[in-house]
C-alpha cells in the first residue's frame, strides 16, 4: 500500500531567499505568512546559459537602495536590484586583471553594507577575490538611472603568491577579511590599510614526520563583535579554531568524519557552529568544547557545500547536486529543544515529509537570504497590506526620493536582532534566555580579551 | 476437528452452486478463517493440509472471477456495448511516492542544463567516445571473461591491464590519451561485484553495485554479436538524478547506431535497479498462416504487416546479462577521500519501498 499517513508540513518562517545556479539563473524563493507558508519559487530572472554560471554573490539588504552583486563565469559582475532583478550596473573584471576570466574566476565577493570613509555617499564598495589570489576593492557609483555608472578600482593586492584561493570572508564589522585555500594558509587582512595582519602556521609534522599539505576549504568568523576568532575547515576533514590574538597555530582542532569539510557556518548568538562535509553529513558542534551537539538532523544525500544561517531562526544548506536549501527553526526560538525542521528546496522528499521543499532543478552555486524580508512580512501582517504593493513601491522608487520608506530599521545588525525579538510576541522568556546567554558570552569575551 | 467438519460442510454447500448459498458460504468461510488460521494449528501435517485447502479455494475463486469477467466482456461485445474497463493492477511502480524531480519534457531549464553538462560534447557528436576498461588489482576467472564480453558490447573500448597503478594515475593517463570514459570492473572473490564509470575529463564518477552476472556462454541459445554500433535503449530514467545517470551511460556509446547490425543494448531501470541486456533482433516475413511467434514486438509488427505476409520479430540474447544499482554519484573524477558527492546511497533512505531515486 502506498503510504497514507503523511505528516503535516509545518511551514517555515517568512523568508525570502535568492538562489543562484550554474546556468546563471536567479530564482526567488519566498515563504509568506506569520506562521510560515510553503516556500515557493516566485520569480526567475535571466536566461539559462552555461557561460553565465554564477560564481559568487553578495547582497546588501539595507533599508535604502538594496543591492545585489553577482559575479558570473564570463567575467562580468552584475549589480542588480534584489527586489525586482533589474540590472543596475555591469562591471567587467577582465579589463584590469588581464587574465582570461575563465581560468581566474571570482571565488569571493562582498558588497559592503556600510559606506567606506573616502567614498562619496552614492558609491558602493565591492571586494572581489579571484582563485589566483588577486583581491581588489573597488567603488562603484550606482546612480538611479540604470546602466550609467563609473567604476574605479580603489585598491588591489595579491593575497597569495601561489596556490588557489577557495574562499574569502569579511567579518561583521567589515574591517577585516579572511582568505584561504589550497596551498594557502588562512590569512587575515585589514581592509582599511590593505595589509596582511595575520597568517596561520601549519600544524607541526606528526610523530612519523608526515606533513599534510595545506588545503583549506571553508571558514567562518566567530562571535559577531570580534574578528579575532574564526573557524576553518580543511580538506583532510579537520575543523580548526583559530584565535588571531593568541597564536598562529590553531587553538583547537578536531576531526570530523572521513570526507573533506565543505562548509562551516556560525550560528548567531551562540557558540554552535555547523559543519557540512563532502559525503553529506551535517553536524552542529559546540566550539567551546568541540563536542558534537546534533548530527545529521537533516536528510542530505549529497555533499553539503554551503551552510547559511542568516538569522537565528534558519539554517540553509546547499547540497551539491542535490539542489537543496534547508532552513531550520532555531531550537531555542521554537521552544522545543532539539527539534529541527527544514525547508529544503531540493530534489527529494524527506523521510517524514515534515519539511517544506522547493525543487530548484539546477546545481546551486550561491544562496543569499534577504534578511529584511521577515521584518517586512511581520509589519505587513500587522498592516494587513499585501506585499505586492510594497514591491510596486520599490519599483517606482526610481523617480521618487532616495530613501525607501518600507523598511524601518538602520544598518547595525545587533539592534535589528533585538528589535526582531521584541517585536515577536510571547517571547519574554526566550528573550530572557538569550539575554542571559549574551551576558554569559560577554563575560567570556572579557576573559578572552 | 470441529473446524474441519465445518469446512467440509461448507464445501458441500459449494457444490449446490446456488448464488445465495455461495454468499453464505463465503461469509461462513470468512468466519472460519477468523476462527482458525492455519498458523494456529500446531500439527504440521494438518496445518499444511488446511493451508493447501485454503489456497486451493482461493485459486478456485480467482478463476471464477476471471471467468465471470470474461463472460461479462463477451456479453457486452455481443450487445455492442463498451466492455467494462479492466482494472489496472496496483504495483509498486505505479504507486510510487510522488516526486517533483521527475523530468518533464517541457522543462526548458533541463535542456539548457543538458547543453551545459559534461556529456554534451559526446552526445552532440562533437567527439567520438573512447572507453578505457580496466579492473581492480587482482583479476581472474569471471572478471576477464566479463571484460572480454564488455569489449564486444561497447564499441571503441580498450582493455588496459591494471597493474599496480593508482586509479588517479590511470585517469591522468587516460585524459592524456583522449579517452572519454573509464570503466573499472571490480571483482571480489573472482566474481565481478562493482562497476565504476568515470566520465573524463571532469567527471562525474558513478559507482554501481553489480549483481546477477550471467556470461554469454551461460545463456541458452545465445547469439554472437557483430561489430556494428549498437542501438541503445534507456528505459525509465525519470528523475533528475536518473537523467544524469542515463546520460552518463549514453555517453559510453557512439550516437550513430548502425541499424544494419540489428543489435540492441538495453539499460532498463526498474525500482532503481538497472538491468542490462544485449540482444540481436531479426524481422522475418512468413506466410500469413504461420504460427504466431511470441516475440515481444510481434504485435507491433503485426499492425504493419503487408497484405499476405506476416512480419514477425525474433529476439536473440547475446549477453552478458547483469544488474546494476547506483551506490554513489560523485562530482569530478574518482576521488573518494576528497570528492564531493552529488548523491550517496545511505541506509536511512530505505524507509519506503515506494520511493525511487532514479
Amino acid at each position: 500500500m502506498p503510504r497514507t499517513t503523511t505528516l503535516e508540513c509545518p511551514g517555515c518562517p517568512p523568508l525570502r531567499a535568492l538562489t543562484f545556479d550554474s546556468l546563471g539563473l536567479i530564482k526567488v524563493i519566498e515563504a509568506r505568512g506569520e506562521h510560515g507558508g510553503v516556500p515557493k519559487v516566485v520569480e526567475r530572472w535571466g536566461d539559462p546559459h552555461s557561460s553565465k554560471c554564477v560564481l559568487a554573490a553578495s547582497i546588501d539588504d539595507s533599508q535604502n537602495d538594496p543591492l545585489l552583486a553577482v559575479a558570473r563565469k564570463n567575467g562580468l559582475t552584475d549589480i542588480l536590484n534584489p527586489l525586482n532583478g533589474d540590472l543596475r550596473v555591469a562591471i567587467s573584471n577582465a579589463g584590469d586583471s588581464g587574465a582570461q576570466p575563465e581560468d581566474d574566476g571570482i571565488v569571493g565577493l562582498h558588497l559592503f553594507k556600510r559606506q567606506r570613509e573616502e567614498s562619496s555617499s552614492r558609491s558602493r564598495t565591492l571586494l572581489t577575490c579571484t582563485t589566483k589570489g588577486k583581491a581588489s576593492m573597488r567603488s562603484i557609483e550606482v546612480t538611479k538611472v540604470s546602466a550609467e555608472s563609473s567604476c574605479s578600482t580603489v585598491k588591489s593586492w595579491n593575497v597569495c603568491a601561489s596556490g588557489t584561493i577557495a574562499f574569502s570572508k569579511v567579518d561583521i564589522s567589515e574591517n577585516f577579511s579572511l582568505f584561504g585555500g589550497k596551498g594557502v594558509e588562512v590569512n587575515v587582512w585589514d581592509l582599511d590599510k590593505c595589509e596582511k595582519i595575520w597568517t596561520a602556521k601549519p600544524p607541526p609534522k606528526n610523530s612519523l614526520g608526515i606533513f599534510t599539505p595545506t588545503w583549506f576549504t571553508s571558514a567562518a568568523f566567530l562571535s559577531i563583535d570580534d574578528h579575532r576568532k574564526f573557524v576553518a575547515g580543511t580538506n583532510d576533514h579537520q575543523v580548526r579554531l583559530y584565535d588571531t590574538s593568541a597564536q598562529r597555530r590553531p587553538v583547537m582542532s578536531f576531526d570530523f568524519r572521513e570526507t573533506p569539510i565543505k562548509a562551516v557556518a556560525e550560528e548567531p548568538d551562540s557558540f554552535n557552529i555547523y559543519i557540512g562535509n563532502g559525503s553529506g553529513d551535517l553536524a552542529s558542534v559546540d566550539i567551546r568544547t568541540g563536542m558534537c551537539t546534533s548530527m545529521n538532523t537533516l536528510e542530505i544525500y549529497g555533499s553539503a557545500s554551503m551552510i547559511l544561517i542568516p538569522a537565528s531562526t534558519w539554517l540553509g544548506v546547499d547540497i551539491r547536486g542535490e539542489f537543496q536549501i534547508s532552513v531550520k527553526d532555531h531550537p531555542v526560538q521554537q521552544g522545543k529543544p532539539g527539534l529541527v525542521q527544514a525547508l529544503r528546496s531540493h530534489h527529494r522528499y524527506s523521510a517524514n515529509c515534515t519539511t517544506p521543499q522547493v525543487f530548484l532543478k539546477q546545481h546551486l552555486n550561491e544562496v543569499v537570504f534577504d534578511s529584511a524580508f521577515a521584518d517586512k512580512e511581520v509589519a505587513n501582517a500587522a498592516a494587513d497590506a499585501p506585499l505586492l504593493e510594497i514591491q510596486n513601491g520599490n519599483d517606482t522608487q526610481e523617480d521618487a526620493t532616495e530613501t525607501l520608506p518600507v523598511k524601518r530599521k538602520e544598518a547595525p545588525e545587533e539592534k535589528d536582532r533585538s528589535k526582531k525579538k521584541k517585536s515577536k510576541e510571547n517571547e519574554e522568556s526566550k528573550t530572557l534566555k538569550s539575554k542571559k546567554k549574551r551576558r554569559a558570552k560577554d563575560d567570556i569575551h572579557d576573559d578572552a580579551s | 476437528m470441529g473446524a474441519k467438519r465445518k469446512k467440509s460442510e461448507g464445501e458441500e454447500l459449494l457444490n449446490e452452486g446456488e448464488k445465495e448459498n455461495d454468499k453464505n458460504n463465503e461469509n461462513s468461510s470468512k468466519k472460519m478463517k477468523k476462527e482458525i488460521l492455519p498458523s494456529m494449528i500446531k500439527n504440521k501435517e494438518k496445518r499444511s493440509a488446511v493451508h493447501a485447502k485454503l489456497k486451493h479455494q482461493k485459486k478456485v475463486e480467482k478463476r471464477k472471477k476471471l471467468k465471470a469477467r470474461d463472460a461479462a466482456e463477451k456479453r457486452a461485445l455481443e450487445l455492442g456495448e463498451e466492455p467494462p474497463a479492466r482494472k489496472t493492477p496496483r504495483t509498486i511502480e505505479n504507486t510510487r511516492e510522488p516526486d517533483e524531480t521527475v523530468c518533464r519534457p517541457d522543462d526548458d531549464e533541463l535542456f539548457a542544463g543538458n547543453d551545459a553538462d559534461e556529456f554534451s560534447s559526446i552526445l552532440k557528436q562533437g567527439c567520438a567516445p573512447k572507453i578505457l576498461i580496466t579492473t581492480c588489482r587482482f583479476n581472474s576467472s569471471r572478471g576477464p571473461a566479463f571484460i572480454s564480453e564488455l569489449l564486444t558490447v561497447i564499441p571503441n573500448s580498450h582493455y588496459y591491464k591494471r597493474g599496480t597503478y593508482d586509479l588517479k594515475k590511470i585517469i591522468e593517463y587516460a585524459k592524456k590519451k583522449d579517452f572519454t570514459s573509464i570503466i573499472v570492473v571490480h571483482t571480489n572473490r573472482r566474481e565481478p561485484d562493482a562497476l565504476l564509470i568515470i566520465g573524463l575529463p571532469d567527471g562525474p564518477t558513478a559507482h554501481f553495485k553489480l549483481s546477477k552476472l550471467v556470461l554469454r556462454k551461460d545463456i541458452k541459445n545465445h547469439g554472437n554479436p557483430t561489430g556494428h554500433i549498437p542501438e541503445l535503449v534507456l528505459n525509465n530514467f525519470a528523475t533528475r538524478l536518473g537523467h544524469r545517470v542515463g546520460r552518463l551511460i549514453q555517453s559510453l556509446f557512439p550516437q550513430s547506431p548502425e541499424f544494419r547490425g540489428r543489435r540492441v543494448v538495453t539499460f532498463h531501470n526498474q525500482r532503481d535497479f538497472i538491468f542490462f541486456r544485449h540482444h540481436r533482433y531479426i524481422f522475418e516475413t512468413k506466410e500469413s498462416k504461420g504460427s504466431d511467434a511470441n516475440g515481444k514486438k510481434a504485435k507491433d509488427a503485426k499492425s504493419e504487416k503487408t497484405s499476405q505476409q506476416k512480419v514477425i520479430t525474433r529476439l536473440q540474447e547475446c549477453g552478458p546479462r547483469f544488474t546494476l544499482k547506483l551506490v554513489s554519484l560523485q562530482h569530478g573524477t574518482f576521488d573518494t577521500k576528497g570528492g564531493e558527492f552529488e548523491w550517496v546511497h545511505k541506509p536511512e533512505m530505505d524507509t519506503s519501498r515506494r520511493r525511487f531515486f532514479l
